[in-house]
């Protein structure tokens, strides 16, 4: 039964060579001659290096060379370039790389590096934001004024542990003091993991004629490309980035970090292929994780629950280093009043050094903590004023005509129908029977509602690119560079060609990885922005090769352009569709009987970027930082255990206005997805340090993820209000099921233990401590 | 990547395995017993512990023993927990074993490893020490029998070069009415904050303990109040709480003071429960 295009489940491409394991991900391709390298990392949160005896590592068998930092001066960053790939002098964080061992096995590595010895100084670590910019704090980066600034709009203070500072003023903040009502709240969320089921990995090697070649399991191998070829002072076209598939990314894989050692490691062995891949442990600390939070936030009100003014302090935890952590916070800053109507804005948005693991994105990009400060808040009021929660939401919601924090109107467009998204996850997880329902037993069951608001904080020239070839018996095939990481981009971008072409989504084909020598460039397989983006050049593309086949069917017909259309394969009048030619007989030009040929082979050319993405006013935070937002509305039910302080998931909701769903399925299983991390995150998931800043759950034996059996049952639905510019209305809603759900959790238990969770997770033992004061 | 070197031996008699320790150890190879592994392999790919020779015991046809024989049930040291929880013969035991772990490890941790290893919580051990059982041991002096209570305090007080070959169980006991209770931080299956397991005989109950502190214990003392009718079950609580308030221990997973308070409402709970049984 042939299936076309948008709107209908399909499934994805690539499923079969998936769930046979056929599928190759980046380390399972297997070479005899590889090489392997491995890392020694850093046992100190914060410490001067004294010494690194290498003499019994380089003596072992099978060892070709061992970098430390003495070996290069590189400093990394997208943002701000602060990272020594191997340090320099000092360490910052706990599983920081300090030595990198390449040898002819991985056994040999693993031995050799076994045997390298360092000794630290160890100087005083700094293990929180409001602590690092606390007076007379340790720096981490003394040389902070110094660094390179990759970017025009961020700008970090000298002398201080602040990398990056967004301020939103909007409005008076004056307004505050006289509202009806105000309060405070202070919020604390600590870092976690991104654990992707497939660790980092990377190879890399130098051929002969100095083409570099890099296999990656990354989101952004054309970022990749790009900060090598500046890094290493290499001419970008000779060097060519893989990513096959990618077994989970969730932003983790979208910072650059194990490729540039792949390749410092084959440049010290003559250009020989080396691969690196981290441990479990590595993936945890050494590699990037989600961003910490803390924030002090003041709303005021009227009597009547609409929200007048707000002041807020976020401070970023962005870890030792700095990579994409000021665009976490300017993240936070931009959407931070939630989907809501605050008229007067004073907010304070910073990026901080900690020596703790540095940070990158993660999915929903500082959404999941941000929305957890504010709908907390909601909730918070709503208590306060004694408002049905779901209805205060209702009451705040933004509408057209009014502006966010950064001073974009909103338009139906551009953010949607919240108050449907609302509406209709209370009839999922049936609100109205009652969010607080006495069970008996000392057990309680509750719900809690949260409201989401995403947009994209991607740079203002962000682009996408697709080229469209057709196969001799006309169908096509789509070449685009997202990766194939799990929201299924490959296969949405061939529902929107089948759409446009009118053609059985079995006769797209896509390239499933992505070879940045062959394919036709897209930023990153990030932010949400892939449908929009790719999605966009995808329908240029497809009008370009129907141009030409219209064109030169027109010939051949003799007729106008304009009187044929399209559809299952066929060029054809449109007022007498028996008149028609296949594409068969056009996609490689067209042969008369007598053997003349025009016109071919059709080539279908797309490209899209940003537009009208500005960089936000220094002072004011005025600015568009994305074409859109997505939103939505989420509850979470759970069943609290009053005599234990234990609590067990029922359910949870999502609704999101995602403008047309393309794949209902993969649609309904991404969100699903994003529903349990985001559960995980609200319920066990964190990162826990001793005294000194060291690392303690380092692997999944003490890091506790979600599993089966301990999951709600899911109800996902979609309201749908076009987005004009998105390629058939689709908005982005990759990472967005995650965003609301610690918040609603937390709202949920609030309600159930009455007391108030201003952090997260939320353990039993939280539970206890708040309710009992701890003692017995 | 385990990344040192090391010597893999595979007896397939109990004396096969003392020699080849014996002679391993003589030659300063420090060689281990090795059963499952799960320990031993973590262990050993982050650096720490080293050895250079593994012992196999998994071929020893005594240590892989699982059925009756004079009125006691034997289960071999080499046996898996799954393949224990799946014969279905003592159900506390199966209790006790099954949330140890993950289905997947379940099939390689053995029963000898769970109770020998360096993990402290051995809650393998918990249905031994309340039945009473019985725990042969092989060493150089030979095979020999002792009743668990005398040889585990904390741990089993084993010799270098000993190792399990299997536990016996007084088969009356098997199916007498039991409870088993595992309190987590949050999950299904992690290390716990407490297990109890425990069984009723002749009207009295009898309960050991995991994860409270730092190693598996039966306590007379406690069961002495756990079974005092002059107190109601609220004193009987609190009372065994406060007798085992010193070295709780306090870890990542939870506080010393938390787990005080899970355990004064599981003992609440187990009383209730096990009222009528």
């Amino acid at each position: 039964m042939p299936k076309t295009g948008v709107g209908v489940t399909v499934i994805r491409k690539g499923a079969y060579s998936k769930v046979t394991g056929e599928a190759k991900y980046s380390d399972d391709f297997v070479l005899p001659s590889i090489l392997t390298a491995k890392i020694v990392t850093s046992t100190q949160a914060h410490a001067r290096i004294k010494k690194i005896d290498l003499s019994k590592a380089l003596a072992q068998t099978g060892v070709k060379a061992i970098l430390t930092g003495k070996d290069h001066s590189l400093l990394c960053g997208p943002i701000i370039k602060d990272r020594p790939p191997l340090a320099k002098e000092k360490v910052r964080y706990y599983g920081e790389p300090v030595a990198l061992v390449v040898a002819n096995s991985e056994y040999q590595a693993a031995h050799a590096a076994s045997l390298i010895k360092v000794e630290y100084e160890a100087l005083p670590a700094v293990l929180s934001p409001s602590e690092a910019i606390a007076p007379g704090a340790t720096l981490l980066h003394e040389n902070l004024g110094d660094y390179q600034i990759a970017v025009l709009d961020n700008y970090p203070k000298a002398k201080t542990n602040i990398c990056g500072h967004i301020k939103i003023r909007k409005g008076d903040i004056g307004v505050l003091e006289d509202c009806d009502v105000v309060i405070e709240g202070h919020f604390s969320l600590p870092q976690s993991d991104h654990v992707a089921m497939e660790p980092r990995t990377a190879r890399a090697k130098i051929d002969a004629d100095e083409n570099v070649f890099i296999k990656t399991s990354s989101q952004s191998p054309f970022e990749v490309k790009k900060m090598i070829a500046e890094l290493f002072a290499l001419d970008p076209g000779k060097v060519i980035v893989e990513v096959p598939f990618v077994g989970g990314g969730f932003g983790g894989k979208s910072a650059v970090q194990l490729e540039t050692l792949a390749l410092m490691a084959s440049k010290a062995v003559g250009g020989a292929e080396v691969r690196i891949t981290n441990s479990r442990e590595n993936d945890f600390v050494s590699s990037p994780c989600r961003m910490g939070l803390e924030a002090t936030i003041k709303l005021g009100a009227t009597k009547e629950g609409l929200l007048k003014a707000a002041q807020m302090t976020y401070l970023v935890d962005t870890g030792a280093y700095s990579d994409i952590g000021p665009r976490l916070a300017k993240a936070v800053a931009v959407d931070c009043s939630g989907p809501y109507y605050i008229e007067n804005i004073f907010c304070d948005s910073l990026c901080v050094y900690t020596n703790h693991p540095y940070v990158t994105a993660f999915r929903s990009f500082s959404h999941e903590s941000s929305t957890f400060c504010i709908e907390r808040m909601m909730d918070k009021l709503a208590h306060k004023l004694k408002i049905e929660p779901a209805e205060l939401r209702r009451r705040n919601s933004l509408m057209p005509g009014f502006t966010s924090p950064t001073q974009v109107r909103i338009t139906n467009s551009n953010f949607g129908d919240l108050l449907s998204c609302i509406d209709r996850v209370k009839e999922l997880i049936g609100w109205n029977e009652g969010i607080y329902i006495d069970a008996g037993n000392d057990v309680v069951r509750a719900k809690g509602i949260a409201c989401l608001w995403k947009t994209s904080n991607s740079p203002p020239d962000a682009h996408s690119s697709a080229f469209i070839t057709f196969n001799q018996d006309g169908s096509v095939n789509l070449n685009c560079g997202c990766v194939e990481c799990g929201p299924g981009m490959k296969t949405t971008a061939a529902q929107i060609l089948s759409e446009k072409l009118q053609m059985d989504i079995k006769r797209v084909n896509v390239n499933m990885d992505v070879n940045t020598k062959y394919n036709p460039e897209h930023w990153k397989t990030v932010a949400s922005m892939t449908t929009y983006m790719l999605g966009n050049a995808v329908l240029q593309a497809a009008e370009d090769a129907i141009r030409q086949l219209k064109s030169l069917a027109a010939v051949i017909i003799k007729c106008h352009p304009e009187d044929l259309e399209i559809g299952e394969e066929r060029v054809y009048l449109k007022q007498d569709p028996t008149i028609f030619l296949p594409f068969a007989e056009l996609v490689h030009g067209h042969r008369y009987p007598n053997g003349n040929s025009i016109e071919g082979p059709v080539l279908g050319r797309g490209s899209f970027i940003m537009s009208n993405i500005d960089l936000l006013d220094k002072e004011t935070g005025k600015g568009k930082s994305g074409p859109a937002w997505t939103v939505g509305a989420q509850a979470v039910e759970i069943e609290f255990d009053k005599k234990e302080y234990t609590y067990r998931f029922l359910k949870a909701a999502t609704v999101i206005d995602a403008g047309k769903v393309i794949n209902p399925k993969i649609a309904e299983g991404l969100v699903k997805g994003g529903m349990c991390m985001g559960l995980g995150l609200g319920s066990r998931e964190h990162f826990t340090y001793d005294q000194e800043g060291r690392f303690e759950d380092t692997s999944l034996r003490s890091y506790k993820v979600m599993h089966f059996g301990q999951t709600p049952q899911y109800l996902v639905s979609f309201v749908e209000t076009p987005q004009i510019d998105a390629p058939y209305h689709a908005r982005g809603i990759g990472e967005h099921g995650i965003i609301g759900i610690p918040a609603a959790l937390a709202n949920a238990l609030s309600l159930a233990a009455q007391v108030e969770f201003d952090q997260f997770p939320i353990t039993p033992e939280l539970i206890w401590q708040l309710k009992t004061g701890g003692g017995v | 990547m385990i990344p040192f070197d090391f010597e893999y031996y595979q007896p397939s008699t109990v004396a096969e395995a003392i020699d080849a320790f014996t002679m391993l150890d003589e030659k300063g190879k420090d060689p281990v017993y090795y059963g499952g592994g799960s320990e031993l392999i973590s262990m050993a790919r982050l650096g720490n512990r080293n050895f250079g020779a593994v012992v196999d015991i998994k071929e020893i046809p005594e240590c892989k023993v699982l059925g009756y024989a004079n009125d006691n049930l034997h289960l071999g040291s080499a046996l898996t927990l799954s393949e224990i929880i799946e014969s279905k013969q003592f159900p506390l035991m199966e209790k006790s074993a099954g949330r140890i772990a993950d289905h997947t490890m379940q099939c390689k941790i053995t029963l000898g490893g769970n109770i020998a290893g360096t993990i402290i919580y051995r809650e393998a051990v918990l249905p031994l020490l309340l039945t009473d059982s019985k725990i042969t041991i092989a060493s150089r002096r030979g095979v020999n029998d002792y009743w668990i209570r005398h040889l585990f305090h904390k741990r089993l007080n084993l010799q270098k070069g000993d190792f399990i070959v299997k536990v016996s169980i007084p088969q009356n006991l098997l199916q007498i009415p039991y409870f088993h209770i595992k309190k987590t931080t949050n999950e299904k299956i992690d290390y716990p904050l407490l297990t109890t397991a425990g069984l009723k005989t002749e009207g009295k109950l009898k309960i050991a303990f995991s994860g409270l502190k730092a190693y598996p214990f039966r306590d007379d003392d406690v069961e002495k109040v756990l079974n005092d009718e002059h107190l109601d079950f609220q004193e009987r609580a609190q009372k065994i709480a406060i007798a085992l308030s010193h070295d709780i221990l306090n870890d990542l997973w939870g506080s010393a003071a938390y787990r005080k308070f899970v355990l004064v409402n599981t003992i609440e709970n187990i009383l209730q429960t096990m009222k009528d049984a």
